[in-house]
Order: C-alpha cells, then sequence, then structure tokens
C-alpha cells in the first residue's frame, strides 16, 4: 500500500516537477525573478481542487468522454504556452527586450495547468482514503515520499542547468522543454484516441520488452520525453511534428533577435 | 528516387488513412460492461474480438474513486465513486492484455483477451 501511494505520487510529481525545474532554471539563467512559482502553484492548487470537485460532472461531458477531452485540452494548451516560452526566452537580451513579465505569465500560466492535471488525480487518490484512517496515514506517508522524490529529481535538473554557462543552460533547458512539449502533445493525442474523437491504430513499434513502461527508467522518460513502449502513428506523427514546429519558433526567435540587432546597429 | 523522409511520411499517411477506413467500417462499436465491486474488476477477464474497436463500459459500484489503467492497452482514467465510465479500447492483436484499478493494484486487476 505504501509502496504504490509512493509510485502513484511521484509518477504525477515528476512531471510536473520537470517541468517546473526547467523553467524556474531559464528564468534563472535569464535574471528573472523566480517568486511566480509560488503564486503559480498557488493557483494551480487551487484549480487542482476545483477540478476534483467538477470532475463527475465533467466525466459526463461529450458521451462520457469529458474527462479526456479536457484533459487532453490542458495539454495541448502547455504545448502552445511553451512554444511561446521558448520563442520568448530567445527574445530576452535582444536589444529590444520584450518585458519579461510576459515571459513570466507565460511559464507561470504553463506550470499552473500543469499542477492542475497532476495535482487533480493526487487529490483524487488521497481523497478516497480519508474514511479509513490507519490506511489513510500510510497513503499520506507514501504520497510525502514520493512527491519528495519527485521534488529531488526537480531540484536536481534544475542545479544541473543552473551550473552550466548562459549558452549552454538556455541550450539544455529549452531542448528539455522541447521534449517536454512533445511528450505533452503525444499524450494528448492518446487521450483523444481513447475517447474515440480521433482514429485508433495499432502500434508502429513495441518496445516494451526493450523498456517496459512500468521500469524505473520508462517512467522517467515517459515524463521526461513522453516515452510510450506501444505508441500508435498518430502520436509519432503529433511528437514528432511537435517538435519539428518548435524548431521553427526557435529559428524564427533566433531570426528575429538577428535582424533587430542589425536595426540597432544602423 | 524517394527521400527517406517522405518515405516516412508517405507512410504514416497510408496508416492514417487506413485506420480512418476501419473506424468508418466499424460504425457500431461492441460495448463491453465492466463492474468493480469491493475494489475487485466483475468479471476480472472479458473476451473482445480482434482488429475491432471496442468500447468499454465500467461501472464503479464502490463509494471511493480508482483509475483503470492499462500499460499494455495504452489507457489511463479516474473513475469516481459510484460513476460510469466511457473507455474506448481496439483495435487489438489477438492477446491478453491486462488491466488494473491503480488505487487498489492488489485486488483490483483484469486482463482483456483479444481473440
Amino acid at each position: 500500500m505504501l509502496l504504490n501511494s509512493v509510485i502513484i505520487v511521484l509518477r504525477e510529481v515528476l512531471e510536473a516537477s520537470l517541468l517546473i525545474s526547467i523553467l524556474l532554471a531559464l528564468s534563472g539563467a535569464l535574471g528573472m525573478s523566480r517568486r511566480w512559482i509560488v503564486w503559480s502553484l498557488g493557483f494551480g492548487l487551487i484549480g487542482a481542487i476545483i477540478y476534483s470537485f467538477g470532475v463527475t460532472v465533467i466525466s459526463d461531458w461529450f458521451d462520457g468522454v469529458g474527462q479526456e477531452v479536457t484533459s487532453a485540452v490542458m495539454q495541448i494548451l502547455i504545448y502552445w504556452l511553451l512554444l511561446a516560452a521558448t520563442f520568448l526566452v530567445l527574445q530576452k537580451h535582444g536589444v529590444h527586450q520584450l518585458s519579461d513579465k510576459l515571459t513570466i505569465l507565460v511559464m507561470a500560466a504553463t506550470v499552473a495547468l500543469a499542477f492542475v492535471r497532476e495535482g487533480f488525480e493526487i487529490l483524487v487518490y488521497i481523497y478516497g482514503f480519508s474514511n479509513e484512517l490507519p490506511r489513510f496515514m500510510s497513503i499520506l506517508t507514501g504520497a510525502v515520499i514520493g512527491a519528495s522524490i519527485g521534488i529531488s529529481i526537480g531540484a536536481l535538473i534544475y542545479y544541473f542547468v543552473r551550473s552550466l554557462s548562459y549558452w549552454q543552460s538556455l541550450l539544455v533547458g529549452l531542448s528539455l522543454l522541447a521534449l517536454v512539449a512533445a511528450g505533452m502533445l503525444s499524450q494528448a493525442v492518446l487521450l483523444l484516441i481513447q475517447a474515440d474523437w480521433l482514429p485508433s491504430q495499432l502500434p508502429i513499434w513495441d518496445s516494451s520488452g526493450w523498456l517496459s513502461e512500468t521500469s524505473v527508467t520508462g517512467q522517467l522518460l515517459y515524463a521526461l520525453i513522453g516515452y510510450e513502449a506501444t505508441p500508435s502513428a498518430l502520436q509519432a506523427a503529433f511528437y514528432f511534428g511537435g517538435l519539428m514546429l518548435l524548431l521553427i519558433v526557435v529559428a524564427i526567435a533566433i531570426k528575429v533577435r538577428r535582424q533587430r540587432g542589425c536595426e540597432s546597429h544602423i | 528516387m524517394m527521400s527517406r523522409t517522405s518515405r516516412l511520411s508517405l507512410q504514416i499517411l497510408m496508416l492514417l488513412v487506413f485506420s480512418l477506413d476501419a473506424v468508418s467500417v466499424l460504425a457500431d462499436k461492441p460495448v463491453v460492461e465492466l463492474e468493480i465491486r469491493d475494489h475487485l474488476f466483475w468479471p476480472s477477464e472479458v473476451v473482445v474480438p480482434a482488429n475491432t474497436k471496442v468500447k468499454l463500459m465500467v461501472y464503479n459500484r464502490d463509494p471511493t474513486s480508482e483509475e483503470f489503467e492499462s500499460y499494455e492497452l495504452n489507457r489511463e482514467k479516474v473513475i469516481m465513486g459510484n460513476q460510469k465510465a466511457v473507455i474506448f479500447i481496439g483495435p487489438l492483436l489477438p492477446g491478453a492484455y491486462p488491466f488494473f484499478g491503480e488505487f487498489h493494484p492488489e485486488t483490483a486487476q483484469g486482463r482483456v483477451i483479444v481473440e
């Protein structure tokens, strides 16, 4: 029971923790205040509580697939926000700096949304045991341990990115962000397939024998790069399409920066 | 000569077209019902046809929430206490696909047998 709660909470916390640590490290590298994380998590927590109360109603939407659709919409939103964050991070320290406020707003919205998604499941899980006190304590202990491990891994990534030089930290941070973003898109596609909004297909490969999604490495890679042992073609297409779009945004951002740089020298 | 990327994108496109085709042919999907009672799945084994999309109806008769989860089926869904959930699965190749209740994995276990 204890071990199970450790794993459940760790899985949920890990995804949010990775996203938070990368965004925090990037805002740190850009010399911005990192205080946004406090109110962003606050809003996320409020959102998660509201969602866990509303989930019974939400689940019934769209002929019983409201949960999938809502979750997919949130993930697609996170993808677009990460796209915007990537652009804004690359604009920073250009000659015409876009305001820090916009960057912070985008980052905070991303974290809050991610927190709603992951926090809701933890809340529903823990709340389910609230009327069995001995079990509840064991679940709670497991949840604290799981959350601590997840946060520690996030902290490790944060300090790793922060230990790099300015351009290295931007490169590593944005690359990790791109993988997380593409993973979000692929998860959203999976949810829409589960809801029967997108056609389902046989998996294009099965790497579960080589690296199981249930293994620790599999779980970590799932959170970091959206690893799937048996993805469908649609998922793979959106994953790589999502990465491609991000690369295009990076190219545009760099070009805009260069042009601005040239203008200012005239 | 076709480049590797264009061949890959063509393959993906073909896969998409074929699967859309498969969906339209099987317009009325078979429904399979499952119940969760005392943190157990009833029945714990369901048989579904191969290469067919199936609508899984899961009724949670317990007052507590459960999460239907299967790595093999790539499915995951929270089902609140005394609620029902719709989960579409398949088309699948013949075989056994285990699923479990993530909140009570020690008891809530089952399998989808695809024939």
